[in-house]
């Protein structure tokens, strides 16, 4: 396994940006994962970091090896697609071998690694079966045998659950994650679901229009957005714009204001509170310090969303459902609440860190 | 609704199954010199054509000049398809509008171009004169060479529309895994892209090789009056011998042999992609 | 090609552009040579040309032949189209929309003329009008009938293929929604179908046309004096000779392909019907 580093990595397309500058390097053994909305360059970064699109300028290093030139074929890169992309004309045992093939084995050697590569995806019994005879699942499988079976220097993913249903996508998530770090796989992953990134990824890198956002760990950027928009990509957020009126609170733009800690904000031109809403208690009466009026109340099982009204404003609260006979349960629409939070955890950003 | 479908349906049975069994019944009938046919239920034609030297050889010609027209539009025609079928530009259309207008022009035409370019004194000659590659004019027109070449032109943009249809359909992905996986450019090309344009290379070589056997005035422009292929046979049994029941029974073969791999292409293969 | 990359070519790439450059060279070297040829001033056929006229022009319009010849091919064509397009449309929609056993079958006959050889089927019908002529003692071989007749055998399984295709691409909501809002099964038709089978029919058209129009196969037999299609006048004059004079009337033949093309194209992108 390698280290794999990107320096001022750039892709424009004639006038419009690809990507835009890009540095990141990817320890031997770790899982980075891109994120951000759809068109943000995350599938252009992996594709140059494969060797099928040569970058309009930067270089990609495997570890102190510049590869910018290097042909695809000559990366050894694994790489699983998102559309799997297995050989339609070949059983799933030739689509493992074919990588294999390609680097001179025999027969007899790449029967060995194949039983072995899908014995760890657990497919042994359907070597012989062809792509379209699988499940979307086992075809998943296929694709992460074969990117596997070459010993790849880097793995890469793109998108690898997005074609599974919701139950299954939360199973093979678990699993390639755990394979991953058995196998300590240099790994840089591209997905549009920050579930999928903060579950599964040591690194996050948060990516929009073509430039990096913030990188750190899932816990680094769940509670220190470094802007509006990552804090709204990284999870549900309540975002309020304004100002701050002192070191202790912030003042909407419609004048509400809202307890804070302003030593929490690094940034001076921040002009927007965010509070994660499972942050936010919610007190029945009008006993606290922010006062408002229940607009809405949705039950979702687990938790129960609780959408209040604070003049202009709203924010949402998320809590756990409470059970019969708590004070929580008797609560309906336009009852008055008060809702409190730990002055610490609002953070005070940039609307946008351009 | 179903009614719809008569008057169509009409004309075609009147105007073409209509002629093929009267064809097929002349076919059985007998010439004579001075009573031009004379009725009869003899298979004499066919057994003729298969065995007489004479029409042993231009059906053998017709089907060896098909074969090998087929073999080197394919080869031809493949790069063109893929580059046609990859391309992403709005240059596309174009290419496409391009490739079909030749074949939309005639072959009476394009045949003619040809024998202004083979000429003794034409642009072919000129140009390796002046070149030095030669130094006397090549004899070009009325040999089978120049026959191969125009045929080659006229079927080769039915081969590379149909080759890029299919190629079109082949996820690009499937060769972005592959160089992924460690094969070259041209092993891409052995491994995935070839073995799945199959359908595409048969469809497209049973069209190709049905519209070789056909040529008609290709044969007649560019091979000149001594040069034999099956269709100008047909056309002389019918102008120049008056036997109308030999012209009959070498059309007919002609139409058996093209009907059998007609049907056989459209069993086999999804008929979509046939263009003309 | 593949994977073409910042470095420079290969030997395989190299000879992929080679072969790619040689087929549109083969495909498009005879029609570049007979639309320069018709320009040239000298009149054998020959290189470097001794001057530039449009001499030939004249003098192709001078001889009857051809201009007898665009006349009949023009008229054919136009009539075969006339008569073939609504044919082959209404065809098309009883295949598509109707609900009668088979349709399938139906569309497969419909198609077969464009599977029989052109010189095949001119046989049949040369040899089916010369005996219908003597039953009905009347000419059919070379009039102007006769050669439509057999063109609407182009015409008919063109429109069907077109116009399948058309139809089968598009959605039937769009026919249910106009009936449930009140819309009789007429109108229906004429403000929804219709105008979803346009381009089917507008491509139709154009296909029957040029088919008609450059058929040489399914015609030689079917003309005579007096009646004869542009390329079988063509193909006359060229058994003795090649010269500008006839590359010019090619010149015309093309020009008329290329313009029926473009104005078609305004209607409907041709890429996407064939
Ligand atoms: N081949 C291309 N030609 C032109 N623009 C492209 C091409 N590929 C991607 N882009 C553009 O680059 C941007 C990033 O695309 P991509 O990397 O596919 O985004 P993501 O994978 O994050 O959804 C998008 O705006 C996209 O439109
Ligand atoms: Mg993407």
């Amino acid at each position: 396994m390698a280290q794999l580093t990107l320096e001022k990595l750039t892709k424009r397309f004639g006038t419009s940006i690809g990507v835009e500058s890009l540095d990141l390097s990817v320890n031997e053994g770790e899982l980075v994962a891109l994120l951000g909305p759809s068109g943000c360059g995350k599938t252009t970064t992996l594709r140059m970091v494969a060797g099928f699109l040569p970058p309009t300028s930067g270089r990609v290093l495997f570890d102190r090896e510049d590869v910018t030139q290097l042909p695809a074929y000559k990366r050894a890169t694994g790489m699983v697609f998102q559309s799997y992309a297995l050989f339609p004309h070949m059983s799933a045992a030739d689509n493992v071998g074919f990588g294999l093939e390609m680097r001179g084995l025999n027969a007899a050697q790449r029967k060995t690694k194949i039983d072995e590569a899908l014995k760890l995806v657990r497919l042994s019994h359907l070597a012989d079966r062809l792509p379209r005879q699988l499940s979307g699942g086992q075809q998943q499988r296929v694709a992460l045998a074969r990117a596997l079976v070459i010993n790849p220097r880097i793995f890469l993913l793109d998108e690898p659950l997005s074609n599974l249903d919701a139950k299954l996508r939360a199973e093979v998530r678990l699993e390639i994650r755990a394979l991953q770090q058995r196998l300590g796989l240099t790994t840089l992953m591209v997905t549009h679901d920050r579930e999928e990134a903060l579950t599964m990824a040591d690194r996050l890198v948060v990516m929009d229009g073509g430039r990096v956002r913030q990188i750190g760990t899932p816990q680094q950027l769940y509670d220190s957005p470094v802007d509006a928009f990552v804090a709204d990509f990284v999870g549900r957020c309540n975002i309020l714009s304004g100002r701050r009126a002192n070191e202790r609170e912030f003042r909407t733009t419609g004048g509400l204001l809202l307890p804070t800690d302003v030593a929490s904000s690094e940034r001076d031109d921040a002009d927007a509170f965010a509070l994660r809403p499972e942050r936010i208690t919610v007190v029945a009466g009008e006993t606290g310090e922010v006062r408002g009026r229940v607009q809405a109340i949705t039950y979702m099982g687990a938790q129960t969303e609780y959408v209040v009204a604070l003049g202009d404003e709203t924010l949402v609260a998320v809590r756990p459902t409470p059970d019969a006979g708590e004070p929580l349960a008797a609560l309906k629409p336009h009852d008055a609440v008060s809702l409190q939070w730990d002055r610490k955890v609002p953070r005070l950003v940039p609307q946008t860190s351009k | 609704m179903a009614l719809l479908v008569v008057p169509a349906c009409l004309l075609v049975l009147a105007l073409l199954i209509g002629p093929m069994i009267l064809m097929f019944r002349i076919s059985l009938n007998q010439f004579s010199p001075t009573q031009l046919m004379v009725q009869a239920l003899s298979p004499d034609n066919y057994i003729k054509a298969a065995t007489d030297p004479y029409y042993q050889q231009i059906i053998l010609a017709t089907l060896g000049i098909a074969l090998l027209c087929t073999l080197l539009t394919l080869i031809l025609a493949f790069p063109a398809a893929y580059w046609l079928g990859r391309m992403e530009s709005r240059w596309k259309s174009l290419v496409v509008i391009a490739t079909l207008f030749p074949l939309l022009v005639g072959n009476v035409v394009r045949s003619a171009g040809w024998m202004a370019l083979f000429a003794r004194d034409g642009l072919v000659n000129t140009s390796l004169l002046k070149l030095g590659v030669i130094s006397a004019p090549l004899e070009i027109m009325y040999t089978t060479k120049a026959v191969i070449i125009g045929i080659i032109a006229v079927v080769l943009p039915y081969m590379i529309l149909t080759l890029s249809a299919v190629i079109e359909s082949i996820p690009r992905d499937l060769e972005y895994a592959a160089a992924n996986l460690g094969a070259s450019g041209a092993r891409v090309f052995w491994r995935v892209i070839l073995p799945l344009s199959g359908p595409g290379v048969a469809a497209g070589s049973i069209l190709v090789f049905v519209l070789c056997m056909n040529t008609y005035a290709t044969a007649v422009l560019l091979g000149g009056p001594r040069f034999k292929m099956m269709a100008p046979a047909v056309y002389d049994q019918f102008v120049r011998g008056n036997n109308w029941p030999m012209g009959a029974a070498l059309a007919f073969m002609l139409l058996a042999v093209t009907m059998a791999f007609t049907v056989f292409g459209s069993v086999a293969f999804a008929r979509k992609y046939r263009t003309g | 090609m593949l994977f073409r990359f910042t470095g420079q070519l290969s030997f395989g790439q190299f000879a992929v552009r080679t072969l790619i450059a040689v087929a549109y060279a083969i495909i498009f070297a005879p029609v570049v040579m007979i639309v320069m040829t018709s320009f040239f001033a000298q009149e054998i056929v020959s290189f470097p040309p001794s001057g530039l006229s449009l001499k030939w022009y004249a003098n192709a319009l001078s001889k009857p032949e051809f201009l007898r010849g665009l006349v009949t091919s023009f008229q054919v064509a136009l009539l075969a189209t006339a008569i073939g397009v609504p044919l082959g449309t209404a065809a098309a929609l009883a295949i598509v929309r109707g609900e009668f056993r088979g349709r399938q079958a139906l569309s497969s006959f419909l198609l077969a003329p464009l599977a029989v050889p052109g010189v095949v089927a001119g046989s049949g019908l040369y040899m089916f009008y010369v005996l219908a002529e003597d039953l009905l003692d009347r000419d059919i071989k070379a009039t102007t009938e006769g050669l439509v007749a057999a063109h609407t055998l182009l015409a008919i399984p063109w429109t069907v293929r077109l116009v399948v295709a058309s139809l089968q691409g598009l959605d039937r909501a769009a026919e249910e929604a106009a009936a449930n809002l009140g819309a009789s099964p007429f109108t229906v038709f004429r403000r929804i179908t219709l105008p979803m089978m346009r381009s089917g029919i507008v491509a139709a058209a154009m296909f029957s046309f040029i088919q008609s129009f450059e058929n040489l196969d399914l015609s030689m037999l079917l003309v005579g004096p007096g009646r004869i299609t542009l390329p079988v006048a063509m193909l006359n004059y060229l058994e003795f000779r090649i010269d500008p004079t006839l590359a010019a009337v090619a010149t015309v033949q093309i020009a008329l392909v290329g313009l029926l093309m473009v104005i078609t194209d305004r209607f409907v992108k041709l890429s996407r019907v064939v």
